[in-house]
């Protein structure tokens, strides 16, 4: 099947289908809600229910644009111009799918944004075979090892409770969709009171609906913070700073692997968890999909894929989305 | 070495000075006699103490036994290292599920540095350290890599390591910062502290001792208070120390490395001072009662053995501005005023080349300004300017010792090529190239990795990204666009660069964005630059 990679999108022209396009088009596909993923005003859009909720918040209809929106759920399958295409879990975040496409006697699986081991929030990554993969690389060198989903609780509930107990208020960095509400639910649970930054706390409702708990949060007041822990986005770090609050802070990223995000971001704590694979979790599932041809898109994709290249697997990276590493960091 | 690496980790994970300090501190405090004095000299000077040679395992070694280890090539092994901007912290997440994970003690630690500082082959050093990385726990060989490279990146400054050392023997911070500064060695202090003999520690005559550091003062604008300062000129030279006591003599450089033998006349001249002395001055090349530019004495350091014809062709003089000890007293806790004192009596009579540095007093930043235009008049760099009833305060730069310098000239230079910072700044391109104009093309003269606000380091690394034409390793090639403005204290021939020249201490002033790259500068501009410094006195000019 043709697979043409450009800066708008991944495009199946033989079925007409884009895959987590850039800009409005006919058809496409949302591996997931995140903003660089899904975005734009589409006329047919497929994701699952959870990601096309979660769409809609951040993309409200606009009347003057008539849109279908086509919920795929895990498992299920529909038709499409001649192929089939069904909804695998990938854990990354809630709704998070990879896509498995059958077309003319070829599986072309497109992982879209993958973690294969269980995430705090998500469901668990199915690994289904394929002739060909989309696999993402945003952590794909040798160096990101990450703690699994309950090592890194313990680490954010031990975090918070040495600090509560220092006196001190503990903050946590989280996007506002995925790592903080990762972040509210294990506090949450654990019984640590915990004040939620408006934009992360607007989506707490659609991880509810997942099955996520969060008992006891509380939306962030600037006035009482006092023996709370703060779960807020990354630009707000700013505004505690100038503040003048005794705060420690922790950075649970993929990126904490690395000794400089603790001035880069200034944290005191790093959890290296990702909602992202680490290195051996993306070999892992390229090798389990046993797909003969790999296509690496995003983050260290040349070098993922010469790493593929010298175990046999045929791997390329297409040059119009690796453009992305050259950008801010992304969301990891 | 396991808890030492541990120990590190969690003084990084605490930002408050006081925790970190606190931290090491207990980590030192039950450790035995042999340990403690093992991890304090880690800590404090690094895998090994030794005046006579270098440890030299650099980054090829490491990344050779690290590649051989990990079993990634090369390629992976550099985008590796560029991400994370550090040789022991890169191997350290490189090797989980590649070692034994056996324990390394202290002792260990000490013997693996002394084997590979003792092996004069580099594949040999090699071999010994891919048997190391495979044995240990990844955490470990982090820090016994970074103890090799010299820079742990854990916010703990010489001065906390210190006030830990003072903390786990219970010793006052004070005590132990007088004593380091005799001696210069942290580990035998954490030692005499613990059992009580701090009082017995001497200065040792022919070890060097820290410099202290002057704090660079653009304009005057920043001195509030003139009157409290004593004026002398700065000389352009080479810094040094020289260590004197019955005949015999050693000049140490600011380096601490052993520099005696370059300068024989001085040598002798230093053979008929009286009773013993530590002395701090300068070395200048120096003629007609004037110091000649740096770029004419560097000609002269060039040569390890002195021949007569050079010592005709480039006389130099030691202009001595200090004194560190006298007649078995340490004179570090003194103020300027004895140590003067001290020092003109010594040199009292004195003649070339053991030269007194003339010191006069400030009344207002008038008196300050006049003396800086006769320094320049003069051939010097500017004035160093010492706080009335200071100490000497041995590795440090503190408000006490101010130079003022001014720039010898500025150019509009462009950026040619760009490397990745290290550390907090891994991930931008900080470190730039820079080009003069030569005909349709540009010539570098030098590179420069300071002057600009970390904003401005992102929008450039955003703007030099995007002008990459090809990447080696950690450098991107750029196409010449960024302009900018460059101060520099003198031009010097260089063959590193293709133009032939190369600025001194170049630091950037700003970033031209309103000027395009047919405005910056031409190696005409450089030439004329270089000429002008051979002539003797600087312009002047700020």
């Amino acid at each position: 099947m043709q697979i043409d990679f450009s800066p708008q999108g991944i495009f199946l022209p033989q079925i007409d289908l884009w895959l987590d396009p850039q800009e409005r088009c006919q058809n496409g596909w949302l591996s997931h809600a995140h903003s660089d993923h899904a975005r734009g005003l589409h006329c047919h859009v497929i994701g699952t229910s959870h990601t096309l909720r979660i769409y809609r918040l951040r993309w409200p209809a606009d009347p003057s644009v008539s849109q279908n929106l086509v919920a795929l759920d895990y498992g299920e399958s529909i038709h499409h111009n001649g192929a089939r295409l069904t909804a695998i879990p990938a854990g990354h975040i809630v709704g998070a799918a990879q896509l498995l496409i059958e077309y003319a006697n070829e599986r072309i699986v497109y992982t879209g944004d993958i973690k294969l081991h269980p995430p705090i929030c998500g469901a668990a990554t199915q690994i289904v075979p394929c002739d060909r993969l989309i696999i993402e690389s945003t952590f794909g060198i040798p160096i990101f090892n990450f703690l699994s989903r309950e090592q890194a609780a313990g680490r954010m509930i031990a975090f918070a409770s040495a600090c509560l107990s220092d006196g001190v208020t503990p903050v946590f960095i989280g996007y506002p969709l995925g790592r903080g509400q990762e972040a509210v639910h294990v506090l949450c649970n654990a019984g640590v009171p915990t004040a939620v930054h408006g934009s992360i706390a607007r989506l707490i409702p659609v991880y509810e609906a997942a099955g996520y708990s969060f008992p006891g949060w509380l939306p962030y007041a600037a006035r009482e913070t006092a023996g709370k822990a703060l779960v807020v986005v990354p630009n707000f770090r700013s505004v505690l700073e100038a503040s003048g609050k005794n705060t420690r802070l922790a950075y649970v990223s993929g990126w904490a692997m690395l000794d400089n995000a603790r001035s880069r971001m200034g944290a005191d704590e790093l959890i290296p968890y990702s909602d992202h694979g680490d290195f051996a979790e993306l070999l892992e599932i390229v090798a389990r999909s046993g797909a003969r041809e790999v296509d690496v898109v995003h983050g260290y994709a040349e070098a993922f894929a010469q790493i593929l290249n010298h175990r046999g697997i045929l791997a390329r990276a297409p040059h119009a989305l690796a453009a992305r590493t050259d950008q801010e960091m992304p969301e990891g | 070495m396991d808890r030492l690496a541990q120990t590190c980790e969690e003084v990084a994970r605490n930002s408050s000075r006081l925790k970190k300090i606190a931290v090491m501190a207990a980590y030192l405090q039950p450790l035995s006699d042999a340990d403690l004095a093992r991890a304090v000299r880690f800590l404090s000077s690094g895998p090994i103490i030794s005046s006579d040679r270098k440890f030299s395992v650099g980054g090829s070694i490491l990344r050779q036994a690290a590649i051989a280890v990990t079993g990634w090539d090369q390629d992976i092994y550099s985008l590796c290292y560029r991400e994370v901007g550090d040789t022991g912290e890169t191997i350290g997440l490189l090797l989980p599920g590649r070692t034994e994970g056996r324990v390394m003690s202290l002792a260990d630690a000490e013997i693996y540095y002394a084997r590979l500082y003792k092996m004069p082959r580099a594949a040999d050093k090699a071999e010994l350290l891919k048997e190391i990385f495979a044995s240990h726990l990844p955490t470990t060989i982090k820090y016994f890599v970074k103890m090799i490279t010299g820079n742990l990146r854990i916010g703990l400054q010489a001065k906390m390591v210190e006030e830990a050392v003072a903390s786990a023997t219970g010793v006052p911070h004070e005590k132990i910062r007088q004593a380091n500064n005799r001696l210069g060695d942290l580990a035998q202090i954490a030692l005499a502290a613990r059992h009580g003999n701090l009082h017995q520690i001497e200065a040792r005559l022919f070890h060097p001792m820290d410099f202290m550091l002057a704090r660079p003062l653009e304009d005057l604008d920043g001195l509030r208070d003139p009157e409290n300062y004593y004026i002398e000129d700065k000389y352009d030279g080479i810094r040094s120390q020289a260590h004197v006591e019955n005949k015999r003599v050693m000049l140490f450089s600011r380096g601490m490395e052993e520099v005696t033998n370059g300068f024989p006349e001085i040598v002798a001249a230093m053979k008929t001072l009286p009773g013993s002395a530590v002395l701090d001055g300068e070395i200048l090349a120096w003629r007609d009662g004037h110091a000649m530019a740096f770029t004419v004495l560097q000609q002269r350091i060039a040569r390890k053995k002195v021949a007569a014809a050079m010592m005709e062709a480039i006389p130099v003089v030691f202009m001595a501005y200090d004194v560190l000890y006298y007649n078995g007293r340490m004179l570090v806790d003194a103020p300027v005023e004895e140590r003067r004192a001290i020092l003109e009596t010594l040199l009292h009579d004195c003649l070339s080349p053991l030269l007194l540095s003339p010191q006069a007093h400030a009344e207002t930043t008038e008196d300050i300004d006049r003396a800086f235009a006769q320094a320049r008049a003069d051939g010097n760099e500017g004035l160093l300017l010492k706080r009335r009833a200071s100490v000497y305060e041995p590795g440090r730069r503190t408000g006490a010792w101010w130079k003022l310098k001014r720039p010898y000239g500025t150019l509009d230079v462009v950026v040619t090529a760009a490397e990745q910072g290290h550390g907090r700044r891994a991930a931008s391109l900080s470190d730039y190239t820079f080009a003069v104009r030569s005909g349709e093309k540009f010539v570098n003269v030098g590179k420069a990795y300071s002057g600009l606000t970390d904003q401005e380091i992102r929008d450039l690394t955003r703007i030099l990204r995007a002008a990459t034409l090809e990447r080696f390793g950690r450098v991107s090639l750029v196409r010449p666009e960024v302009v900018l403005e460059v101060a520099f204290d003198g031009v010097q021939k260089s063959a590193r660069h293709k133009s032939g020249y190369a600025l001194r201490f170049p630091r950037i002033l700003r970033w031209r964005a309103d000027k395009t790259v047919a405005e910056c500068d031409d190696l005409a501009r450089v030439k004329e630059l270089y000429e002008a410094s051979l002539r003797g006195p600087h312009p002047g000019q700020a």
